[in-house]
């Protein structure tokens, strides 16, 4: 018999049954069966044990994700699509795995974290529960503590980002160089990092509402993170060069151009 | 033919032929690579052949029917000359051959660069520069051989006389095989230019755009096409266009030399040898040049470059060191004059390569400041790029002004009376401009095949060592294309220039054969047709710009160019529609495809590339033929005038500006891929990916396909001047 996997996929939220291996399924997640619909895809594996009791209809699993009548694999069996980022621990998250539009699957496995207490200047993209863009001086496990305390009045329970790079911003958000960045309205990101860097009232600024051009893999600083009070995973993205050697097909796909041309 | 050195020019067409067939079997012994190369090599080697296979099936059933049309008029109504229909298709075959040789070398070669690169950038640039090479020699010695041939035979035929015109007869007769080629040379620049834009676009604006595969991505339906139509287009198509303006431009020389000397038999064969000889030179001085291109391993771009440079630059300077004695030792008049009208030709040339380097090249300003405006979106990409392209219209037009007005002076000894002698000098400096073009072609050739392993080493997945050698190869062939393309341009202009002081040489000899002895020329002034000046012939036929016939010619021939160009970017947007629907369809029907589990069906897209690029070229080549024949019966010979003078100053300027806008936006794109104004992903690189799809059609199909619309009309008026006399 197949085995079965649980996906937490984060665009957007859900949590998916499938007989599909990661990379098959995030094949077919991304581009379908029809190539009807396109996109991005970012999701975790699960480990069922770790689940807590009752929060999901697991017991629907053995029931409707089996191989259909043709013998070909259940593709997706969906046991949850509203706030399921906020009912699964952390603790339950095994691989990362990013998925490009044309279906190509990176994996990132868990990494330890070793803090970045060097640096003032933080952009972050966040993928779930909300998208925004934000700016902080907090480095990553404290920027998640902050957007996860219940004590503040906006916060979520749990969330997942990845660091973005400043280049020369990070330093110098006036007349730093940004050519090589790729983020819509650079002026107004200037304004915001040349803010917070000048006064200590706030330690996060919202850049962009909402992002709609996609993960900036070409950009991601360190790589992706996950947690909430208690709890925090740090998923390490591969540098250039290793993505450019190892990962070339993912990564040339992971850099084709945009959706809205 | 009296003169011993006219027969270095077959000597020399000889040797070309034979060191392009070594350099074939010598790239032939090279491994091909992996059986997923050689399977890649394979689709792109048959999307090729069958490409070629229709296009010439339909070519000959058109040079079939116009050859038809022209026995009738020359043996039924005695209205052409009786070779037209023989040296039309003779023209047409030797283009098409060339066409054939240069598509079956450069897709042979791409896969064993690919291969090359696996071990070494230096066996790799080898391998790709001297299949390049392959192209240029064969083009030139095709071209030689038959200018050779042909001026033999009829020269051979034509029974002694002891009439001063029996040498311009000659060469006037022999200048009708350049008809041939030319329309050859527009169905493959046409056709071609739709082709690849079509496949080019129809893949990038589904597998980029829409389904967000990276480019030569072996998943994409049109990506073989897309392959296949970079050898179309600028393989078979840049081949026939340079076929023809270097046939085009000897023939030329040949007329106006004979006309220049009309007098004196022995100065005619002087005159009409020394386009024969700087030719052979050339050739000879090419062949050097290829061996001098080779570079160590390990080299980085400038080396490349170097090499490369190294090559064309030492092959121009043996032609400007080696045609002085030449013509010294054949005892031409005004020595100087004319070794000066070559220097000046190929000093344009370069000159005008320069200037499309800095118009396209992303190191300089121009370039960069479309990029820059890309930060504000599509619309000022636009307008930037539009704008770019017409200001880099001033150094090529300033150049061929001053090249012209310095060939002119120079050969006519600064007489500016002398204007036979001038316009001979202009001829001579577009030989010289072309002379090098058995090197100057093998690094425009180079380009595809180095394009084309690139596409390979991405589709068979080689490592990254391998893709940074044909990133290299690939990088340094767009360079060396703007100087290509600069060269095809210029010469285009200056041979225009010779075919339209031809083409009064060939209408004092249709006036002569149809009994007009003499021109009256009002206020009871009266010439002989034989002794005519060409001043003379412009006042006979009354070509100044105060008579509205020359005026009315000149705007028609000025829209004539744009007309063109309309049809042929409106063709593209078609051909690019009809291979967005089938490539979605793939997509849609067959979703294995983009999972990689089913191959795509390539040859539906080469297919639907290959009927649009035919149906598609049938009203850019009617306006080509049908105008000079229309204007020749309605306006006569002012009209006729005025026409190729309006098309050639509006289509000379329009094809640098199309040609070199569309470059622009394209390597803007590419500067912005490299990290500048937020790099890939950023909304100046969306912005930049539209201004290179708007620039595809300017800078591949329209604007080079101008360059035969000039030639080609000015070659028809020439066969049909009778009916413009008449």
């Amino acid at each position: 018999m197949s085995a079965t996997y649980l996906y937490l996929s984060l665009i957007p939220q859900a949590l998916i049954a499938s007989m599909l291996e990661p990379e098959a399924f995030g094949r077919y997640y991304a581009v379908g069966t029809k190539v009807h619909s396109r996109g991005e895809a970012i999701f975790f594996e699960l480990d069922p044990a770790q689940l807590p009791e009752g929060e999901f209809p697991l017991e629907l699993v053995p029931e409707r994700c089996v191989a259909k009548a043709d013998g070909s694999p259940k593709k997706s069996v969906y046991l949850a699509i509203y706030r399921v980022l906020s009912r699964v621990p952390v603790s339950a998250m095994k691989a990362l795995h990013l998925v490009t539009r044309d279906g190509k699957t990176l994996s990132l496995e868990r990494a330890p974290y070793e803090g970045d207490s060097q640096r003032r200047a933080h952009l972050y993209q966040e993928f779930c529960p909300i998208d925004p863009m934000v700016a902080s001086l907090l480095e990553p496990r404290d920027f998640c503590r902050a957007i996860t305390d219940t004590q503040r009045p906006v916060h979520v329970p749990r969330i997942v980002f990845s660091e973005l790079a400043l280049r020369e911003l990070a330093t110098d958000p006036i007349n730093g160089l940004a050519n090589d960045l790729p983020y819509p309205n650079i002026p107004h990101l200037r304004d915001v990092l040349a803010s917070l860097l000048s006064s200590d009232k706030k330690q996060s600024k919202l850049v962009l509402k909402q992002v709609n051009e996609g993960v900036f893999y070409r950009t991601i600083r360190g790589g992706f993170y996950v947690g909430d009070q208690s709890d925090f995973a740090f998923y390490r993205f591969p540098a250039v060069a290793h993505l450019e050697t190892h990962h070339y097909n993912w990564w040339r796909s992971a850099q084709a151009p945009a959706r809205d041309i | 033919m009296n003169e011993p050195l006219f027969w270095l020019a077959p000597a020399a067409a000889l040797v070309a032929l034979v060191v392009a067939r070594l350099f074939f079997l010598q790239m032939r012994r090279q491994d091909e690579g992996t059986d997923l190369m050689r399977q890649i090599g394979q689709h792109v080697r048959l999307g090729a052949m069958a490409y070629l296979r229709q296009q010439y099936r339909i070519m000959g059933l058109v040079f079939a029917a116009l050859a038809l049309v022209f026995a009738v008029l020359a043996y039924g109504f005695g209205l052409q000359n009786p070779w037209l229909p023989f040296t039309f298709l003779c023209g047409g075959f030797f283009s098409a051959l060339a066409g054939y040789i240069g598509m079956r070398t450069a897709t042979l070669a791409s896969t064993r660069t690919t291969a090359a690169a696996r071990s070494s950038l230096g066996q790799s640039l080898r391998v790709a520069f001297r299949s390049g090479a392959v192209i240029g020699l064969t083009v030139v010695s095709l071209g030689l051989a038959n200018c050779v041939g042909w001026f033999l035979l009829v020269n051979w035929l034509t029974p002694e006389s002891a009439d001063n015109y029996r040498l311009v007869v000659i060469t006037t007769t022999v200048l009708t095989f350049s008809m041939g080629a030319s329309l050859q040379a527009l169905f493959a620049r046409v056709g071609g230019g739709i082709f690849t834009k079509a496949a080019d676009v129809g893949a990038d604006l589904v597998g980029k755009v829409e389904v967000g595969i990276p480019e030569d991505d072996p998943r994409n339906p049109a990506v073989i096409a897309d392959n296949v139509g970079d050898n179309v287009g600028d393989v078979a198509g840049m081949g026939a266009d340079l076929f023809e303006s270097y046939c085009g431009s000897l023939l030329a020389a040949c007329a106006l030399g004979a006309a220049a000397f009309v007098g004196d038999a022995d100065l005619q064969g002087r005159a009409i040898t020394a386009p024969f000889l700087i030719a052979g030179l050339g050739v000879m001085a090419s062949i050097l040049g290829v061996f001098l291109v080779r570079t160590k391993e390990g080299a980085d771009q400038r080396a490349l470059l170097a090499a490369l440079s190294r090559g064309i630059n030492t092959s121009a300077v043996l032609v400007v060191l080696l045609t002085l004695p030449a013509l010294y030792w054949l005892g031409m008049p005004n020595l100087w004059g004319t070794w000066g009208a070559v220097v000046t030709g190929l000093v344009t040339g370069l000159v005008i390569g320069r200037a499309t380097e800095y118009a396209t090249s992303p190191s300089y300003t121009a370039t960069r400041g479309i990029a820059e405006a890309a930060e504000s979106g599509p619309a000022t990409v636009i307008i930037t790029g539009i704008g770019t392209g017409m200001m880099s219209t001033v150094v090529p037009v300033l150049a061929v002004a001053v090249g012209t007005l310095g060939a002119f002076v120079l050969s006519a000894g600064f007489d500016m009376a002398a204007v036979t002698q001038g316009l001979y000098g202009v001829a001579i400096a577009a030989v010289g401009m072309l002379s090098t073009l058995g090197i100057t072609l093998a690094s425009d050739a180079y380009g595809p095949i180095a394009d084309n392993a690139g596409g390979n080493a991405e589709m068979s997945g080689l490592g990254p060592e391998v893709r940074a050698r044909t990133d290299a190869l690939d990088s340094l062939g767009n360079t060396t294309a703007a100087t290509g393309k600069g060269f095809a341009i210029g010469s285009a202009a200056l041979t225009a220039l010779a075919l339209i002081a031809s083409y009064l040489e060939v209408v004092r000899i249709q006036l002569l054969h149809s009994g007009r002895v003499v021109l009256e020329l009002g206020h009871s002034v009266e010439v002989a047709t034989r002794d005519a000046t060409l001043p003379d012939f412009m006042a006979y036929f009354d070509v100044t710009l105060l008579n509205p016939v020359v005026l009315a010619a000149l705007f028609i021939g000025s829209m004539s160019a744009f007309v063109f160009s309309g049809l042929t970017m409106q063709a593209v947007g078609r051909a690019a529609g009809k291979m967005v629907v089938e490539v979605r369809r793939q997509f849609r029907e067959n979703p294995g495809i983009l999972e990689g589990t089913a191959q795509p069906d390539y040859a539906r897209c080469i297919e639907i590339s290959t009927k649009a690029a035919q149906r598609e070229m049938v009203w850019p080549s009617v306006i080509a033929v049908v105008t000079p024949v229309a204007v020749s019966l309605l306006l006569g010979v002012a009209g006729v005038i005025g026409l190729l003078v309006g098309a050639l100053c509006t289509g000379f300027a329009m094809a640098v500006f199309l040609s070199n806008a569309g470059g622009a936006w394209d390597n803007a794109k590419k500067y912005i891929e490299t990290g500048q104004h937020g790099g890939k992903a950023s909304p100046a690189h969306r912005a930049s990916v539209i201004g290179d799809t708007v620039g595809d059609p300017f800078k591949d199909t329209s604007g080079p396909s101008l360059n035969i619309l000039v030639k080609l009309m000015s070659i028809i008026a020439i066969s049909v001047a009778a009916l413009a006399v008449s």
